[in-house]
């Protein structure tokens, strides 16, 4: 549409943006959407709640503008947005004193999982990956982030730790729980379809 | 299986991941090549990965349209922009000028009245679980029911409530005529779509959620209408007549007195 703001840098947009241009803001949207939508989704497994996540993140980048360091990744500051607007997401539609990155949390590798089918059933259908994707869904909250982070998007443990104002050793175990149960249910699917994996 | 120095602990994955120091990479690799459960475990790791990896990557709205997502967005912070300076413009009605709502058990839409009060429960949960954690009261954005509509059911009264209103803004969009239309009154009937916007969403979810299709489409419908009637920048003929051109494609009026059941 505009071949200016196309070719325009990150920071270039967040000055615009925040100096009240609203088609740099636009932009800037455009440009990082699918990014956004992609972790959200990852993280609720349905469009609904990706979207609303998804708006979320980019009402918060709208409001906080002018306090994006110039010399700053966008990218890495959005995933950091986008990470907490997962978590803030997931606490307000929990029980009250829901908190995702406890001991308990961390514990809970083979009960209590998030609502949905398990392996056995998953595996009924067929094919691994969604089988597993499944399982990842089925993941408690704070598991799920750090695993899509860790896994899909490729961020370093400690950038993950550092967004989610959390201690390294906390983000290891919650990957480390999260694979732990991914592993269990490969190992059903893998009895449950015959070994064909 | 037994004795393994590595039992449980995270150094497997945090090899696979890359998050080891060369040092402890270097013990991984070694203990990897004489241990089969930690062989296995790394085995399981790229099974994993290659498994995922063949899932489709969903980063876009249903069938790649953003459309949706961007008025959406626009209108969310056209909000933010104008509560900054006034808040909430959630109670347009005035008070004297509500309409009694008129549900009742004996309706003949019984069935259509029960699944709305699913719906509003469901709303109404969602909307208590947006406010401050602890909290017990419905947020003032509810408005409070009146016990007397509905047999003192208040759930049933609040969606009854927000259909009539609905429903009293989308007949005078749809019968007001374009050319003759102020742009007072045009900006007034922009700020009552926008007033019903949030609510209206809150219950096309609730409805999808539940898997009662017919209320989420009409409730979808009734979004759309208000989006497009509260986003428009402009107060001309032009915009009313897209609106009503929307209203009329959908039959909006029609399937919202099938909902509402009761008549306007
Ligand atoms: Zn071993």
């Amino acid at each position: 549409m505009n071949g200016g703001l196309r070719s325009s840098t990150d920071p270039d947009l967040v000055a615009r943006a925040a100096a009240g241009d609203p088609s740099a803001f636009q932009a800037l949207v455009e440009r990082h959407r699918a990014m956004v939508y992609r972790v959200a989704y990852q993280f609720a497994g349905n469009h609904h709640d990706a979207e609303d996540i998804a708006q979320d993140v980019f009402l918060k980048v709208y409001r906080s503008l002018d306090r994006f360091r110039q010399d700053a990744q966008l990218t890495s500051w959005l995933y950091r947005i986008v990470m907490n607007a997962c978590i803030d997401y997931r606490r307000r539609h929990a029980p009250a004193g829901w908190a995702p990155f406890t001991e308990e949390a961390e514990t809970r590798m083979l009960n209590a999982p998030e609502d949905g089918p398990g392996p056995e059933d998953a595996a009924y259908g067929g094919e691994l990956g969604e089988v597993l994707s499944a399982e990842v869904s089925r993941l408690p909250a704070g598991q799920r982030l750090v695993f899509t982070m860790r896994h899909h998007e490729g961020l370093k443990l400690c950038e993950i730790a550092d967004a989610l104002g959390l201690a390294e050793g906390t983000v290891k175990r919650q990957l480390h729980a999260a694979v732990h149960r991914l592993r269990a249910a490969l190992t059903i699917a893998k009895v449950t379809t015959g070994g064909r994996a | 299986m037994t004795g393994c120095e590595f039992g449980e602990s995270p150094d497997i994955e945090l090899y696979f991941y890359g998050e080891l120091d060369a040092a402890s990479r270097a013990s991984v690799e070694a203990h990897v090549r004489h241990c089969a459960e930690c062989a296995r475990r790394l085995d399981d790791l790229e099974t994993i990965r290659r498994a995922l990896a063949s899932r489709p990557r969903v980063d876009a709205p249903p069938a790649g349209d953003w459309s949706g997502f961007m008025s959406r967005l626009t209108f969310r912070l056209k909000a933010e922009a104008t509560s900054a300076s006034s808040t909430s413009a959630s109670s347009w009605l005035p008070p004297s000028g509500g309409r009694k709502t008129s549900l009742h058990r004996a309706a003949p839409w019984l069935a259509l009245a029960a699944t709305l009060v699913l719906v509003t429960i469901a709303a109404v949960l969602t909307l208590r679980s947006r406010t401050i954690p602890g909290a017990t009261q419905p947020p003032a954005a509810t408005e409070p029911a009146q016990p007397s509509a509905a047999g003192g059911d208040p759930l049933l009264a609040l969606s009854g409530q927000h259909l009539e209103r609905s429903k009293l803004v989308v007949l005078g969009l749809a019968t007001r005529d374009p050319v003759h239309t102020s742009s007072a009154d045009w900006e007034y009937e922009r700020q009552l779509a926008g007033s019903l916007l949030s609510d209206t969403r809150l219950y096309r979810r609730a409805a999808e959620q539940r898997g009662l299709n017919d209320v989420a489409r009409v409730m979808g419908d009734l979004e759309t209408v208000l989006l497009e009637t509260s986003l428009g920048d402009h107060t001309d003929p032009e915009s009313l007549e897209r609106v009503q051109q929307l209203i009329r494609k959908r039959d909006l009026v029609v399937k919202m007195q099938v909902i509402g059941g009761s008549g306007i």
